[in-house]
C-alpha cells in the first residue's frame, strides 16, 4: 500500500511537469540590471516592476509589492524579448503547395504548441515568432504571430492577441519551379514560369479581388432598397484578397532580387496597398532608396546567400545599407536553429556596416515589431509594454553572451538553471526511443521537398 | 446534440438512389432463401441482468420476441413458443454501441492507375475526397467482415460512416445483423461525417488547406440555402439559384438536424475541429480523441457528444520484469523530469529515463478515459482505431487506471445511446426496447469474462466458449506477400504508391511505386519478423538510404518511414491483392 501511495506521489510530482497550467500573465520584479531599451538608450543598475505581465515601472531602489518574486540582475543585461520576424516553427504544415495562389489558408488552423522548437526560442531570447507560410506560392496562406508561452496545448493561447493579419507572398525561383516548370504534384505546368509571370499572377489575383470586393459592395448597397437581394458567391480565397486591398492584412513578402522588389512595390502601388515588409530581400541594398520612398520594410538574413542562383548576389552589409537609408529593417532566421542566437545575427550589422548598439538590437526587436504591427505592445522596454524580456549574462552583441531567463507576459518560460534535458511536452508512446526526431517544420523541409520530388514526381 | 432525423431532402434521396441502384448487382445474392428460424421468441432464464449501470436484477428473466424486449423481471411469464436458454451464472447486458466506426462498410480499393488531376489546385470534388452527399446507407455490405467482428465483441449497434478522405459523406445507425442492408438501417443520415484527411498531392493537401475549404463550403452552403429560401418563397424575377450536391449536403447540418461528426486522432486534431466549430457554428460531435487529456477544458466548453476511441497503445515491448501493467506504472513513475545528462558517459542514465517518460506517456493514454470521467464529461465509445478483439482488454486497461465500471459500461451503453439520440430504443434492458442484448459467462469486465450470446434486433448469435489453452506460439504466422497501397504524411502532405511483396515470408523481394512516378525501386534489406516488416531504398543523390518499418496486421499496415538526418514519417497501407488477402 505505501509503495502505491508512493508511486501516486511521483505521478503526481511528474504530470505537474507537463500539464500545469501556468499563469498567462505574471508579476516579477527584475532588479538592478543593465536595462537595455532599445528605443531610450541603456539604463545602468536599473529595476523593472512587472504586474500582470505589463511593465508596470522602471527605475531605480523599487520595491517588490507583496508575493512579487525578485529577480538579481545585477551584473547582468535585460533586453527586450527578440522578435524573429520569418519563422516556421510550431507549424504542422508549411506549404498547401497545390495552387499559386493559397490565401484563404492561415498557419493559425496548423500552429502545434507542441513543438520544440518553441523552447529553443525561448533559450535564445526570443519571445515572439512571426509563423509563415512556405514559398511554394506566389501569394501562400495567412501568417500567424505568436507568444511562446511553452506548456500551453491550446493553440489559440499561443496567438499574440490583437496582432495584424499577415501574409506571405513569394517572387521569383520557388514559385516558378514550383508551379511553372514542372507543376505542383505531378499535374501539368502553368503559370507562373518566369518572373513575368509571377507578375501576371499578382495582378490577375488583386483584380479578382478587386471585382469580388465590388460585387460584395454592391450587394450590401442593394441589400438596404431590395429585400430580395441575391449576394454573390462565396470565395474565401478572394475575400482574403479582398482584405488586402481594404489594407486589414500586411504584406510580408518572399523575394531576393532588386528587380522583382521593385515589380511589387509597382503592382502594389497600381492597386493602392502601401504596407508591406519584404522577407530575406538580399537584393534590397541596390534599391534601398526606392523602399524607403515606397514605406517598404525589409526582413533580412544577415549573411545568408548562395543557396540557389538567384541568391548569389548578396552582402553582410544588406541591414546596415538598408537601415543608413532610414529603411526599417530586421534580421530574421527563417530557421529553428539560427533562431536561438538572432543576437549574434544582429551584432554582425556591427562587424559589417558598423551599427551602433541601438541599431543592432532594433534589428531583432522594435524593427521587427514594426513590420509585425505589434511595436506598441513589444519590441522595447517602455512602462505599459508587454513584459516579454530576455536577461543575458553578458552584453547581447557579444559574443560571450549567453541568455540566462526569457519572460512572455511576466512569466518565466526559459530558466538556464532549471533547463533539464527532456522538456518536451508530448511523448510518442509507441515510437521507437532511436528515431525520436520527428520531422520538424523548418530547415530539413527543403531537404524533405527533395526527398519528395525524387520519390513522387520524378520526371 | 443528435436531433431525431426526419426525412431525407429530395435531392439527397435521389442521390442515395442513385447510388443504391449502382450497387444492385453486388447485391443480388444478398437475398438467401434460408429456412426463418423456428421462433423469434427467446426466455434468458436465471440470469443476472444488468439493466443499466448500478440497475441490477440479481436472478430474473428477460424476454425477447419480434426483435423487442418484451419482459424483464425477477419474476415473468415465459411465452408458450419460447426457446428457454438457462442463463445460470451469465450475465445479461444492453447490446454495446459503438460511436463511429466503418463498420458493415468494405474500405474501396484504391485504383493506383488513377490519372493524377492535371491541375492539383483544382482537382475534381471526389479526388480531393469532397463527398459529402454520399450516403452510408448506400455502401452497406452486411456481410462484411467487421460486421461480424463487432457483434463478437459485444456491438449491436453502430453508426456507421463511409471511407474516404476530407468528406467522406453522412453516416447511419446501424443494427449489425440481417442480410439485408436496408433493414439494418435504423437511422439515415444521422451525421457529416468529416476528417482531417487530405487528398495526396491536390488540393487541400495540408490540414490548413482542408479548414480554408470547410469554410468556403459551409458559407458558401449557407449563401445558397439562402437563397434557395427566398426562391421557394416566390421564384417570380429571381435567378435560378445554383444547386449542387457538395453543398445541398450541409443543409441538414445548417438546419441543425444531424451534427458534424469529426474523427480527430490527436489533441491538435481536436483544437482544429472545435475551432471549425467556433468559427462556422455548425452542430458537432467529435470521435476517437486520443490524447484528449490535453484539452479536457476545451471539450467541456464545447459540449459537444463525444466518442472515445477504444484503441490504446501498445504496451513497449516487453522485458522480463515488465509482463504485468502495474510493472509498467512502476517503470513509469521512475522518470526523474530534472535529469540532465553531462556527459556522454550517462547517456544510459538518459537513456532509462525516456524510456520511462515513454511510459508515463503511455498511462497517461490508458488514463485518458478516466480523466474524461472525473471532469464530469459524459461519453461513449468509437471502435475506428481497435481491433474488435481488443475491445475487452482496452476497457480493462481503462478501468484498471481509474474509470469506474459503471462509467465504461455507460459508455457502451445508456451514455452512447443518450448521445446519439437513441435512449428511446437503445441502451438498457427495459421493456419495449431494441432486443439487443449481450449475455457473459461472468460479469463484462472480469479478466475471464466471455461473451456466449449476442442479440441484434433479436437475432440470437451463440459463440462458442473455449475452455482457456495455452495459445499457439505467436499465433497464426503472418505473410506479407501481396500488392499494397500506402501513403506517407509529411508536413507537405501526404504521398501514395504501390509496395509490391513477391517471395515468401522468410525470402521477400519488392519494389515500390509512387503514383506519380512510373518507375519502381527495388527494395533492399527485407526482413520479416513475426509481424514486423522491414526494408531499406535508396534515392540518387538523396540523403542515403530511407528505411521503411511497418507493422503488419492482416491486411493493414502501420509504421514509418525514416529519412536519414530528417527523422520519420508516418506511413500506412492497406493489401490490395496478394495470397493472404482475407
Amino acid at each position: 500500500m505505501k509503495k502505491q501511495a508512493f508511486l501516486a506521489l511521483t505521478f503526481a510530482l511528474a504530470f505537474t511537469l507537463t500539464a500545469a497550467a501556468q499563469p498567462k500573465v505574471g508579476d516579477v520584479l527584475i532588479k538592478n540590471g543593465a536595462v537595455l531599451t532599445v528605443t531610450h538608450g541603456t539604463l545602468e543598475n536599473t529595476d523593472i516592476l512587472v504586474r500582470d505581465g505589463k511593465i508596470a515601472r522602471i527605475g531605480q531602489g523599487l520595491r517588490a509589492p507583496d508575493g512579487v518574486e525578485v529577480v538579481d540582475a545585477t551584473g547582468m543585461y535585460v533586453m527586450p524579448g527578440i522578435i524573429d520576424a520569418h519563422s516556421h516553427i510550431a507549424l504542422s504544415a508549411v506549404n498547401e503547395a497545390t495552387n499559386p495562389v493559397t490565401a484563404e489558408v492561415t498557419m493559425e488552423d496548423v500552429t502545434n504548441p507542441y513543438h520544440i522548437g518553441i523552447y529553443r526560442a525561448l533559450a535564445g531570447g526570443v519571445t515572439t515568432s512571426h509563423t509563415m507560410h512556405g514559398s511554394a506560392n506566389v501569394i501562400g496562406g495567412q501568417n500567424e504571430t505568436i507568444k511562446h508561452r511553452w506548456g500551453f496545448t491550446n493553440p489559440d493561447d499561443l496567438r499574440f492577441e490583437g496582432a495584424p493579419r499577415t501574409i506571405k507572398f513569394a517572387l521569383g525561383e520557388n514559385p516558378t519551379r514550383v508551379h511553372g516548370k514542372r507543376g505542383a504534384s505531378g499535374g501539368k505546368a502553368k503559370v507562373p514560369a518566369t518572373r513575368m509571370g509571377v507578375e501576371a499572377v499578382l495582378r490577375e489575383a488583386f483584380a479578382d479581388g478587386q471585382r469580388y470586393m465590388e460585387a460584395w459592395d454592391r450587394y450590401e448597397a442593394e441589400k438596404k432598397r431590395n429585400s430580395r437581394a441575391v449576394p454573390p458567391p462565396y470565395d474565401l480565397r478572394l475575400e482574403t484578397i479582398a482584405d488586402i486591398l481594404r489594407g486589414d492584412v500586411l504584406v510580408h513578402c518572399h523575394s531576393y532580387r532588386a528587380d522583382e522588389i521593385l515589380m511589387l512595390m509597382r503592382v502594389l502601388k497600381d492597386f493602392g496597398v502601401d504596407k508591406v515588409t519584404f522577407q530575406h530581400a538580399n537584393e534590397a541594398f541596390k534599391v534601398a532608396p526606392e523602399l524607403a520612398a515606397f514605406g517598404a520594410y525589409a526582413s533580412v538574413f544577415s549573411d545568408w546567400w548562395s543557396y540557389k542562383f538567384e541568391v548569389y548576389y548578396s552582402t553582410a552589409y544588406n541591414a546596415a545599407i538598408l537601415t543608413r537609408n532610414g529603411v526599417v529593417t530586421s534580421v530574421n532566421s527563417d530557421s529553428g536553429e539560427l533562431d536561438r542566437h538572432l543576437y549574434h545575427e544582429a551584432a554582425k550589422s556591427q562587424r559589417y556596416g558598423g551599427l551602433t548598439d541601438d541599431e543592432a538590437l532594433a534589428l531583432i526587436t522594435i524593427n521587427p515589431a514594426l513590420q509585425l504591427g505589434i511595436a506598441d505592445r513589444v519590441g522595447s522596454i517602455e512602462v505599459g509594454k508587454d513584459a516579454d524580456l530576455a536577461v543575458f549574462d553578458g552584453h547581447p552583441l557579444s559574443v560571450y553572451a549567453v541568455p540566462q531567463m526569457t519572460f512572455v507576459d511576466g512569466v518565466r518560460y526559459f530558466d538556464r538553471q532549471r533547463d533539464p534535458d527532456d522538456v518536451r511536452l508530448f511523448v510518442d508512446p509507441e515510437a521507437s526511443l532511436d528515431d525520436g526526431a520527428m520531422i520538424s517544420n523548418d530547415e530539413h523541409l527543403h531537404e524533405l521537398e527533395a526527398v519528395g520530388d525524387w520519390l513522387f514526381h520524378l520526371k | 446534440m443528435f436531433l431525431p432525423a426526419t426525412r431525407p431532402a429530395p435531392a439527397a434521396l435521389l442521390v442515395v438512389i442513385a447510388a443504391a441502384l449502382a450497387l444492385t448487382p453486388l447485391r443480388a445474392h444478398a437475398q438467401t432463401d434460408d429456412l426463418p428460424t423456428v421462433t423469434r421468441t427467446y426466455a434468458l432464464e436465471h440470469a443476472r441482468i444488468v439493466q443499466a449501470p448500478g440497475r441490477v436484477i440479481e436472478r430474473g428473466t428477460v424476454v425477447l420476441r419480434n426483435g423487442l424486449i418484451t419482459a424483464v423481471g425477477a419474476d415473468v411469464a415465459i411465452p408458450f413458443d419460447a426457446e428457454r436458454i438457462a442463463a445460470d451464472s451469465m450475465v445479461v447486458y444492453a447490446g454495446f454501441i459503438d460511436g463511429l466506426s466503418h463498420a458493415g462498410i468494405p474500405k474501396p480499393k484504391e485504383d493506383p492507375n488513377r490519372k493524377r488531376p492535371d491541375d492539383p489546385g483544382n482537382p475534381p470534388d471526389d479526388y480531393a475526397g469532397i463527398q459529402p452527399q454520399r450516403d452510408a446507407r448506400a455502401m452497406l455490405e452486411p456481410g462484411d467482415k467487421s460486421v461480424k467482428e463487432l457483434r463478437k465483441a459485444g456491438f449491436g449497434a453502430a453508426h456507421t460512416v463511409p471511407h474516404g478522405r476530407m468528406l467522406p459523406g453522412s453516416g447511419a445507425v446501424v443494427l449489425l445483423s440481417g442480410d439485408d442492408p436496408g433493414a439494418m438501417v435504423l437511422r439515415g443520415d444521422a451525421s457529416l461525417f468529416a476528417q482531417f484527411e487530405a487528398a495526396p498531392g491536390v488540393y487541400p493537401a495540408t490540414p490548413m488547406g482542408m479548414m480554408a475549404k470547410m469554410r468556403r463550403l459551409y458559407r458558401e452552403a449557407e449563401r445558397r440555402r439562402m437563397i434557395e429560401r427566398m426562391y421557394e418563397e416566390n421564384p417570380t424575377g429571381l435567378e435560378r439559384p445554383p444547386h449542387d450536391a457538395v453543398h445541398e449536403a450541409f443543409f441538414p447540418v445548417l438546419e441543425g438536424r444531424k451534427p458534424v461528426f469529426f474523427f480527430v486522432e490527436s489533441a491538435l486534431e481536436a483544437y482544429r475541429a472545435l475551432r471549425l466549430q467556433k468559427d462556422l457554428g455548425f452542430p458537432l460531435a467529435l470521435g476517437g480523441l486520443e490524447q484528449s487529456f490535453d484539452l479536457i477544458d476545451a471539450l467541456k466548453d464545447a459540449r459537444a457528444p463525444l466518442f472515445f476511441t477504444l484503441g490504446l497503445p501498445k504496451a513497449p515491448k516487453k522485458k522480463a520484469e515488465a509482463k504485468k501493467d502495474s510493472v509498467e506504472a512502476e517503470m513509469a513513475a521512475q522518470y526523474d523530469p530534472s535529469i540532465r545528462t553531462a556527459t556522454y558517459r550517462d547517456l544510459e542514465a538518459e537513456r532509462r529515463n525516456l524510456e520511462a517518460r515513454q511510459r508515463m506517456s503511455r498511462e497517461k493514454y490508458l488514463k485518458n478515459a478516466a480523466m474524461l470521467h472525473e471532469a464530469g464529461l459524459r461519453f461513449g465509445f468509437s471502435t475506428m482505431d481497435v481491433k474488435p478483439a481488443d475491445v475487452h482488454k482496452n476497457l480493462r486497461l481503462m478501468i484498471e487506471h481509474g474509470l469506474p465500471e459503471d462509467a465504461a459500461l455507460a459508455a457502451l451503453t445508456t451514455d452512447a445511446a443518450d448521445l446519439l439520440g437513441l435512449s428511446a430504443m437503445l441502451g438498457s434492458v427495459d421493456e419495449g426496447k431494441i432486443a439487443n442484448l449481450v449475455v457473459t459467462t461472468k460479469p463484462y469486465f472480469d479478466k475471464d469474462a466471455k461473451i456466449k450470446y449476442v442479440f441484434v434486433d433479436g437475432v440470437k448469435y451463440e459463440y462458442e466458449v473455449k475452455e482457456k489453452k495455452k495459445a499457439k506460439a505467436g499465433g497464426e504466422a503472418a505473410n506479407p506477400v501481396g500488392v499494397w497501397s500506402y501513403v506517407i504524411s509529411t508536413p507537405m502532405g501526404a504521398f501514395d504508391g504501390t509496395l509490391t511483396l513477391e517471395g515468401a515470408p522468410d525470402d521477400l523481394r519488392g519494389t515500390l511505386t509512387s503514383s506519380r512516378n512510373p518507375g519502381a525501386t527495388e527494395l533492399r534489406n527485407l526482413t520479416f519478423d513475426g509481424n514486423e516488416l522491414s526494408f531499406t531504398f535508396e534515392i540518387p543523390d538523396g540523403p542515403g538510404t530511407l528505411t521503411f518499418t511497418v507493422v503488419i496486421t492482416g491486411d493493414e499496415m502501420e509504421g514509418s518511414v525514416n529519412v536519414p538526418g530528417m527523422g520519420e514519417a508516418p506511413v500506412t497501407g492497406t493489401r490490395e491483392s496478394g495470397p493472404d488477402r482475407l
